[in-house]
């Protein structure tokens, strides 16, 4: 355990730049070392890191996964499949326009058919849940992928 | 506002024969007002109990004028404490002084106080017209709770004058919202329908949505994501006790009472496919009622429990639909552009209300039930949450200030303007009791 979470660190150090732009926590800025980074945290930011992004996006109405996001899932179930003792949820969200019960059927949709897409990627469907948040976040309709544990 | 007292007794009066008496047919768009005398109620008893009475009795006239003054229907003349009357006058009412001063209805009534502490209201109602009592009903009330007498007395007045149920002793729940925007807190609270008697009945700690009151206003079935997704719970008011739904932690939202309390509609996900369901509300297994591939939400029972309203986007957009309460005989009833949702039958069977999306956003309009006679009662762009009143001739809904904070509105169906209601903070998906008598 505490190998797996140098190797992190360390992987996290490499990825600099990448890991900038992604706003990590910051490390002991005020006391070093404490309180450490969460390992959930250091497993969060190499996700997004390396499957080019946790979220991705629909048309209106639509659960249809176009080719850019097809590819983000690629690189999320290829992560994944490397991390097994990894767990995620899918949070689907709908339009700010949807109508309140449309819009938690949309959202379920869409973490749905991420979830199935994953799943045919080889993921075990064991490591991914699913679930909706309507219209109740801010923001255009998609599908968040959230490390659990 | 004395020119708007004026005018209205001439509209009236050029308005066919169906005066006050007659039950009218609410009809969008019609204009209808009929003015009513409220003079200041009296008391039989005598001495210092008589002057307490009197001061109840003012304060029991001057609510049954706001409440008949909150609806499109009715336009009360201001009580004036000049207009004092006595007991026997209470079932002989001076006519022609009223009709003089425009009115085609008449309440009068008395308080008196009981032996056991209590208090009697008497409450007559009269058509002016025709010289003639519509309705008289007598309420034994406790002595704090004048305000429930009023309002029961406002009610008498309105049913015999509109024929239509009152919305004065009803219940509306509704989702409170505080916090800042990305950090929105959601309670369910409960109220009177005047704004009074307001209370939280969940701590904020939980996203909760859509709160749906039984009939009789004794429980509660809302959504909640106590369990991360959203799952339908339900609260039993005189007990606060709080229980899921169904036992599954499977998705499950939109709930909504049938008319006599007995069966819920809600909606779950299986997959990508979202259906209603039906399942008695003591408890018991749930029964689904669609099958179509798509989502198929919003269910709403028809008065009589035999028929439900639901939207389905099986055609590729939002539409309602209405089938039998086996989920038999589906049929489309919406046809025209854009996005029909949140559908909700009316208390009198006439009326389905309902949000549609277009190129200006959302309103809330009306149809019959075979689809006719549609029009939007609102000019959007971000109205939702349509919810009937009682009467069937006024609708709750939600509409956003110009920070984007939810508020309440009612409308009637006669065209009239929306007016807010007061409430101590934002707030969101009104539900509106029926009449809780």
């Amino acid at each position: 355990m505490r190998k797996t979470l140098i190797l992190l660190l360390a992987a996290t150090l490499i990825a600099g730049p990448a890991a900038a732009q992604l706003r990590l926590p910051v490390v002991g800025q005020r006391q070093p070392a404490t309180p450490p980074v969460p390992l959930i945290d250091l497993l969060r930011a190499e996700f997004a890191a390396q499957s080019g992004g946790t979220t991705v996006y629909f048309g209106g109405n639509s659960s249809v996964l176009g080719p850019p996001a097809r590819t983000v899932l690629a690189a999320q179930a290829a992560w994944l499949r490397r991390h097994p003792e990894v767990v995620v949820r899918v949070e689907g969200y709908a339009d700010p326009g949807d109508t309140r019960d449309h819009a938690l059927a949309i959202g379920a949709r869409r973490a749905e058919e991420v979830r199935n897409y994953l799943i045919l990627l080889g993921v075990p469907a064991a490591q991914i849940g699913a679930t909706t948040w309507g219209k109740e976040r801010p923001g255009p309709g998609r599908a968040v992928t959230v490390l659990v544990r | 506002m004395r020119a708007n007292i004026l005018k209205i007794p001439l509209i009236a009066a050029l308005a066919s024969a169906a005066v006050a008496a007659v039950a009218q047919q609410a009809e969008p768009g019609v204009p209808a007002a009929t003015v009513i005398a409220i003079p200041p109620m009296t008391t039989p008893d005598t001495g210092t109990r008589g002057n307490e009475m009197l001061a109840i009795a003012w304060q029991a006239t001057q609510i049954i004028e706001a409440d008949l003054r909150q609806t499109s229907e009715l336009v009360p003349l201001k009580p004036d404490q000049k207009d004092y009357y006595s007991y026997p006058e209470v079932t002989a009412p001076s006519f022609s002084t009223w009709r003089a001063k425009g009115a085609r209805a008449l309440v009068t009534g008395f308080v008196q106080m009981r032996s056991d502490g209590r208090l009697t209201f008497g409450c007559y109602v009269y058509d002016i017209d025709k010289r003639r009592e519509l309705a008289r009903r007598g309420f034994v009330v406790a002595a704090n709770d004048v305000r429930r007498a009023a309002h029961r007395c406002s009610s008498l007045a309105y049913q015999a004058v509109t024929g239509s149920p009152a919305n004065f002793d009803t219940r509306i729940a509704y989702v409170a919202e505080t916090g800042t925007p990305g950090n929105i807190v959601k309670r369910i609270a409960l109220m009177d329908s005047d704004g009074r008697n307001h209370s939280y009945l969940t701590a904020g700690d939980t996203l909760v949505l859509t709160p749906r009151l039984s009939p009789s206003a004794n429980r509660i079935a809302y959504v909640s994501f106590s369990e991360g997704s959203p799952q339908v719970r339900l609260i039993d008011l005189a007990t606060n006790q709080q229980s899921a739904l169904i036992p599954t932690q499977t998705t499950s939202f939109a709930p909504r009472f049938s008319a006599d309390g007995n069966r819920i509609l809600f909606s779950m996900m299986q997959g990508p496919n979202c259906d209603i369901y039906v399942v008695n509300a003591a408890g018991g297994p749930a029964q689904r009622l669609t099958t179509a591939p798509g989502i198929d939400t919003g269910g709403s029972f028809s008065p009589d429990g035999r028929q439900i309203v639901f939207e389905s986007d099986r055609s590729g957009t939002q539409q309602l639909y209405v089938m039998n309460a086996d989920g038999s005989g589906q049929r489309r009833i919406s046809f025209g552009g854009g996005v029909y949702a949140a559908p909700e039958w009316s208390p009198d069977g006439q009326w389905i209300a309902f949000t549609h999306r277009g190129p200006y956003g959302r309103r809330i309009g009306v149809m019959k039930v075979d689809g006719s006679e549609e029009r939007l009662l609102t000019t959007g762009p971000n109205d939702d949450s349509a919810s009937w009143a009682a009467s069937s001739r006024e609708l709750l809904f939600q509409r956003p200030d110009q920070t984007g904070r939810p508020g309440l509105f009612r409308i009637g169906l006669d065209g009239s303007a929306p007016r807010q209601m007061t409430i101590p903070q934002p707030g969101s998906d009104p539900d509106w009791s029926g009449a809780t008598e």
